[in-house]
């Protein structure tokens, strides 16, 4: 345990009682802590708070965090505990501060096309909502039914729309931010450029709660768009998909809305557990699912045709077409529940997000596969490929304790992680830190690291917003 | 010899909020987002699935009564491998209920006439009846198996499993035959993009009450006997009982959780 920082009292919690209500706290209570002490990045991750708060606006969180930061009381931001590199894990113990009684969608203005939010409000409900007006949300991770809006914003969460769309980033217009020391700043707003100064609100952005306390979100929204149609495409080899990707996209009259990868065994697991069964071709070892957007129904056929086409040009075993809110919905099912059908046949299974350019991605795929005969182990691959952003999920061999494959898998996402920065890429396409990277971020990006850390240690000088994340902070609780 | 198979289906909306004309008791349909009813694409998979294994002896058509936006559903047979359209449609098909559908159903079918195996869907998502099918098959005077989920066709008769409670029963029949398949009779696939290009450009021939030489008076709204007296939405509401295991400990909460399933309906 690192001494700096100081354990929550009987003191301290009948203060932070006062300042949220006595109603939303939770102490002394193990059984009802115990989901705050983990994340979805897997069984074998967690620490158990000494307290957990849940505000129910920005006064609060501004109290709560000068008494923390007077204190010395680490205090780790939560949204939907989604998250799947650990960011919501309170190392250190301290405070959780759950933001799920902050959910209101305070304003939904037309005119400006700009949704004002709380960070509590589930991402996909906020979907629904603008839907109603005939707008449109584009940042749209993949964790359609439970993340928070409030923890996209702190990952800068991706998804399967990026390459049309853009990352999270792309669609936060503005935020109402608490530092450390309590004080609220108000970054950017309903305006849609600001060229005035440092944008601090970008530095907010996937900062993962270590700089600042989100509090208030305004996020662009654009036109619904219109109708769209998903192609499942086979292919023999990895490589052959992957270098259909830019030909479907010069094919394409608009980019594609998403261009989804999944190898053989994915698609299979997936299947099995879903229940959803596709049509398959034999000897495919490799599927792209593929979506674009038509300007109406008419114009549909007319859209993927083309992409459809290139894909077959490009070696494609077969092209199969959703243009169906329920055949899609099939296809889309399969491939969100990758990693969740994986954790069926091993529950401590942690998904690795490495990002390259993309025409690296066969160089990686080929080093996936040597690192699955070195370490005698099924590696399973599914991800976002025309970003670049492929998310490896090795699954423990039998023959392995828990224990092994522990230190093996830390030691194989290491490995392809560092070999995706070697070949011009990053640790982290869309999930974040956490503090499960810490170590691969450090080797990857040294120099950075210190301008980030000098950073940190400007904003939050006593270092209690979300230790341990980002940057290695000594030994923590986590199990 | 050809083997002439006609699948009915039907077009549904793919909303979960289906409305209703609160006077006529009928579906709004305009500007809904529809596919074709869910279990009928068993049954044109099961048609394709015969034309796999003969394709040049079997001929698949589609047939649908429903609105010109129809055309959709039976386009989307038609790429997962059927050979003909045929659609049904005219203002004098409104309103129609399982009765006048059956109807008009039958009359589309007589100018197909003669087939050798009927298929359809066990019901629609939207309707939620069952009858069509059945109807079809007495006013043909067809024989009928409905709860398919396993069909066999082999020199003349169909062999087809039925679901039944508690079993399975196993039916031999001569054709010609109609069925109606539940969902456990195969995995559809999804259309491929040649299946989707070579649909796009097949005709789909449409025929109103004339077409099908129907009595008038046994369409739609008006041949329907059925009345829609009131319509009701029905409330959602969860009724939650909470279980803590506090003073009492976690075996007395299992008790009254028992107790309590045990009282429920």
């Amino acid at each position: 345990m690192v001494d700096r920082f100081s354990s929550v009292t009987r003191e301290d919690m009948m203060t932070l009682a006062r300042i949220v209500g006595e109603n939303n706290i939770l102490f002394d209570d193990a059984d009802r802590l115990a989901p705050y002490s983990r994340d979805e990045s897997g069984s074998g991750h967690s620490a158990k708070p000494d307290i957990v708060v849940k505000p129910q606006n920005t006064d609060q969180i501004s109290r709560l965090a000068e008494y923390c930061n007077r204190r010395h009381i680490p205090l780790t931001p939560r949204g939907a505990g989604s998250g799947l590199a650990g960011g919501a894990i309170p190392l250190f113990g301290g405070v959780v501060l759950s933001f799920e009684k902050m959910s209101a969608i305070l304003e939904i203005d037309t005119e400006n096309m700009v949704a004002v939010v709380e960070p509590g409000v589930v991402t996909n409900d906020l979907c629904l909502r603008v839907a109603e007006d005939g707008l449109f949300y584009a940042g749209y991770p993949m964790s359609v039914q439970s993340s928070f809006i409030g923890g996209n914003v702190a990952c800068n969460a991706g998804g399967a729309k990026v390459i049309k769309y853009g990352a999270t980033d792309a669609h936060v217009l503005g935020l109402e931010v608490v530092l450390a020391s309590g004080e609220v700043l108000q970054l950017g707003g309903k305006r849609r450029k600001d060229s005035s100064g440092y944008s601090l609100l970008r530095l907010m952005v996937g900062s993962e709660g270590t700089l600042g306390l989100i509090t208030k979100i305004f996020l662009r929204l654009i036109p619904q768009p219109g109708p769209t149609a998903d192609l499942l495409v086979p292919f023999a080899t990895t490589e052959d998909a992957v270098a259909a990707v830019p030909r479907a996209i010069m094919a394409s009259q608009s980019m594609p809305v998403a261009i989804e990868f999944m190898d053989g065994a994915s698609l299979r697991h997936a299947m099995a557990y879903t229940g959803n069964v596709v049509s398959q071709v034999d000897d495919a070892e490799a599927y792209l699912i593929i979506q674009v957007e038509a300007a109406g129904k008419e114009s549909l056929l007319d859209t993927y045709r083309p992409v459809g086409e290139a894909c077959m040009e490009a070696g494609a075993l077969e092209v199969f077409v959703a243009d169906n809110p329920w055949a899609s919905e099939k296809i889309w099912s399969i491939r969100r529940n990758c990693l969740e059908a994986l954790r069926v046949i091993d529950p401590t299974v942690e998904g690795g997000d490495f990002v390259v350019p993309s025409t690296e991605i066969p160089t990686m795929m080929r080093f996936i596969r040597g690192m699955a005969q070195k370490y005698r182990a099924e590696i399973p691959c599914a991800g976002h490929v025309a970003d670049g952003n492929i998310h490896p999920h090795p699954l423990k061999p039998n023959d392995r304790t828990d224990a092994q494959w522990e230190v093996q898998r830390r030691q194989l996402l290491t490995e392809i992680a560092l070999k995706a920065v070697e070949l011009g890429g990053a640790v982290s396409g869309e999930h974040g830190v956490g503090f499960l990277k810490n170590d691969i971020l450090a080797q990857s990006k040294r120099d950075e690291l210190r301008v980030m850390k000098a950073i940190k240690d400007a904003l939050d000088p006593h270092g209690i917003l979300n230790p341990g994340k980002l940057f290695r902070l000594g030994e923590h609780k986590a199990e | 010899m050809l083997a002439r198979i006609v699948v009915l289906i039907k077009q549904v909306p793919t909303t979960e909020s289906v409305r209703l004309n609160e006077e006529t008791g009928t579906m709004i349909r305009t500007g809904m987002d529809s596919a074709i009813n869910p279990l009928d694409l068993h049954a044109v998979e099961q048609a394709v699935r015969i034309k796999d294994n003969a394709p040049d002896t079997t001929h698949i058509t589609v047939l649908s009564m429903g609105p010109s936006q129809a055309r959709s559903a039976i386009r989307e047979a038609l790429a997962m491998g059927c050979d003909e359209g045929i659609l049904l449609s005219g203002r004098e098909f409104a309103g129609a209920d399982t009765w006048a559908t059956a109807y008009t159903l039958v009359q589309g079918l007589r100018g197909l006439f003669p087939f050798d195996l009927v298929l359809c869907g066990e019901r629609a998502t939207d309707g939620e009846t069952g009858q069509v099918g059945p109807m079809v098959a007495a006013l043909c005077g067809l024989p009928l198996i409905t709860y398919v989920n396993r069909l066999t066709w082999d020199e003349g008769t169909i062999t087809a499993c039925r679901a039944i409670e508690g079993g399975t029963e196993i039916v031999s029949c001569p054709l010609p035959v109609l069925a109606c398949v539940l969902r456990e009779l195969n995995e559809p696939r999804l259309p491929t993009l040649a299946g989707k290009v070579r649909a796009h450009e097949l005709d789909i021939t449409v025929l109103d009450g004339e077409g099908i030489g129907a009595d008038k008076s046994l369409l739609g709204l008006a041949g329907s006997p059925t009345r829609v007296v009131k319509v009701i939405y029905p409330s959602f509401q969860r009724n939650t009982q909470l279980f803590l295991a506090n003073d009492e400990g976690m075996e007395a909460a299992l008790d009254h959780l028992e107790t309590s399933l045990r009282r429920a309906p």
